[in-house]
Parts: C-alpha cells; sequence; structure tokens
C-alpha cells in the first residue's frame, strides 16, 4: 500500500516536473492609481525546470499587440517560482485588448533536438 | 481543592477537544501545459530529419489539464524553420502532424475527429474537463538528394492554451 502510494506520487511529480500555468483564466481589470489607467493581476507559475524567462504580451481579437506596462515583459522566473504582476492599460487601448499571454522563452543551450515553447492566454472579461 | 483541579483540566481538555482546525482550498479555472517528452530527431536518410520512432526519432509530447470544460483551445504549431542549425545548402520541405495520443475523459474521444488543421498548426475545442496527451510527428527533407550539413540541429513546437 505505501509502495503503491510512493509510486503514484512519484508519477504526479514527474508529470508535473514541466509545466507552465498562468491564472486567473478570465481577468477582470479595475481602475489603478491612475486617472484613466486599468489593472488587473496576474499570477504565473513555472514548473517548466527546462524554462526560465517569460515573455508577456497583450493583444486584440486578431492577435494585434496591444499597449500595456508591467514591471518586465520578459520575466526572469526561477523552477517552481510563482510571479504575480499588474498588467496596466489605458482605459482607451482596453476596448479592444482581448487577450492577456505568457509566452516560454527557450534558450538556444536548453533545446536538444526538438523544444517545445507554451503558451498560455487568459481572456478579458 | 482537588476537586477543582479535576474540573478545570476536565474543562481545558472539552475545550482542546472541541477546536476545529480549518483547511480551505480553492480550484481555480486553468488550463496547464505540460511537456512530457521534448522530443528528438531521428537522422534515417542523409536528407532526412524526422521525430518518428520508425526513422529513430523521439516523438514530442505535451499535455494540456483544463479544470473546466469547453473554455478553452489548445493550439499546437509544428516548426517550418529551424530555430538553430548550420548554414543550410538548400530549401527544407516541413511536414508536422498532431494527433491526440492519450486522454484521462472517454468524453475526449471525439477530439481528434473535430480537430481543425490549418499551414502548420492543429486546433483542438478541448471541450471535457480533464488531460489529454498531444503527440507532433515532425520531419524536415532537405533539396532533392541533398544531405543536410553535419551539426547540430534545433527546432520549436509551439503549444498554445488560449481561452475561450
Amino acid at each position: 500500500m505505501v509502495l503503491t502510494l510512493f509510486l503514484i506520487s512519484g508519477l504526479i511529480l514527474t508529470l508535473d516536473a514541466n509545466s507552465h500555468e498562468m491564472t486567473p483564466t478570465y481577468p477582470k481589470f479595475e481602475s489603478s492609481f491612475v486617472n484613466g489607467v486599468m489593472k488587473t493581476k496576474m499570477r504565473l507559475f513555472n514548473r517548466r525546470n527546462d524554462v526560465s524567462y517569460y515573455e508577456i504580451g497583450v493583444f486584440d481579437s486578431e492577435w494585434k499587440p496591444v499597449p500595456f506596462v508591467t514591471s518586465y515583459k520578459v520575466m526572469k522566473m526561477a523552477y517552481l517560482d510563482t510571479a504575480e504582476f499588474d498588467i496596466y492599460i489605458n482605459k482607451t487601448d482596453l476596448i479592444g485588448a482581448t487577450y492577456i499571454c505568457s509566452k516560454s522563452k527557450l534558450q538556444k543551450k536548453d533545446v536538444i533536438s526538438s523544444g517545445i515553447s507554451s503558451r498560455i492566454c487568459s481572456k478579458i472579461k | 481543592m482537588k476537586k477543582i483541579l479535576t474540573i478545570v483540566a476536565a474543562v481545558m481538555a472539552l475545550n482542546v477537544m472541541a477546536t476545529d482546525v480549518p483547511v480551505t482550498g480553492k480550484v481555480q479555472m486553468r488550463c496547464l501545459i505540460t511537456t512530457d517528452t521534448a522530443g528528438v530527431y531521428g537522422n534515417p536518410a542523409p536528407q532526412k530529419l524526422s521525430t518518428a520512432v520508425a526513422d529513430g526519432g523521439v516523438l514530442p509530447v505535451v499535455r494540456y489539464d483544463v479544470t473546466l470544460a469547453d473554455n478553452y483551445i489548445a493550439k499546437i504549431t509544428t516548426p517550418t524553420s529551424f530555430s538553430s542549425s548550420p548554414a543550410l545548402n538548400d530549401t527544407v520541405t516541413w511536414t508536422g502532424s498532431t494527433l491526440v495520443s492519450q486522454t484521462s475523459d472517454a468524453g475526449m474521444s471525439g477530439y481528434e475527429a473535430a480537430k481543425v488543421a490549418y499551414d502548420s498548426t492543429t486546433e483542438y475545442d478541448l471541450t471535457v474537463a480533464g488531460s489529454t496527451w498531444f503527440t507532433a510527428t515532425l520531419s524536415a527533407t532537405n533539396g532533392y538528394d541533398k544531405s543536410f550539413p553535419g551539426g547540430n540541429y534545433t527546432a520549436i513546437v509551439i503549444a498554445e492554451c488560449i481561452a475561450k
């Protein structure tokens, strides 16, 4: 019984070794301390041990970039690190903004033959 | 005096027994992308690189976990160029395909038939909560009967999870 539990736990840990996660799925914007600027808080979790950098982007419904401000557009994250970051968008730009995305940035030294870049996009409600 | 002490001890014991330890948790709606296997190119012929097992390669496998049904689209794009390679001597022809290789729920059996493929991208509507494993088969063929120059070749598969 103990061995079975140990094996299942090991399997789950192994399966979860390389995950990329961003929440919330449907972020809501609220007024910030700057007049005319809205903000929302996002959370990124790096469970990919082959990735140290994530790029943040905001796009409209046709995947055209929308201007936004955050602390770092490319964030350095250690393995199993969680980052909470605010995204600020002008009220006028927010009208067209549809997606907030985070994309893993693979470094040349980390890709052996065929790498997988992950991208998660939340939809602005 | 002894009686009082006994009563106090009993009351204290009762208080300890009555203490609750609340454990709370919240499961957020989320999509998780896990790279199960990164994939390796085999070199079955001098002019061909392929991840197919029959060609000596390893297929890249990516897993999507969704906690809420019908809220996400999985998009997998196979490469159409090398992200790094030696200087190439001819045009490279790329082929790529994506398949559902494993699912955690019988309700996901229709994913493969319902997929939408265009250019080098395949889209799946994740209509059931749970885990789905996708496998991509990639191949790159150098110009007519021309060997690939020696060196390291890398290409990137893009796995996207987009909220609907």
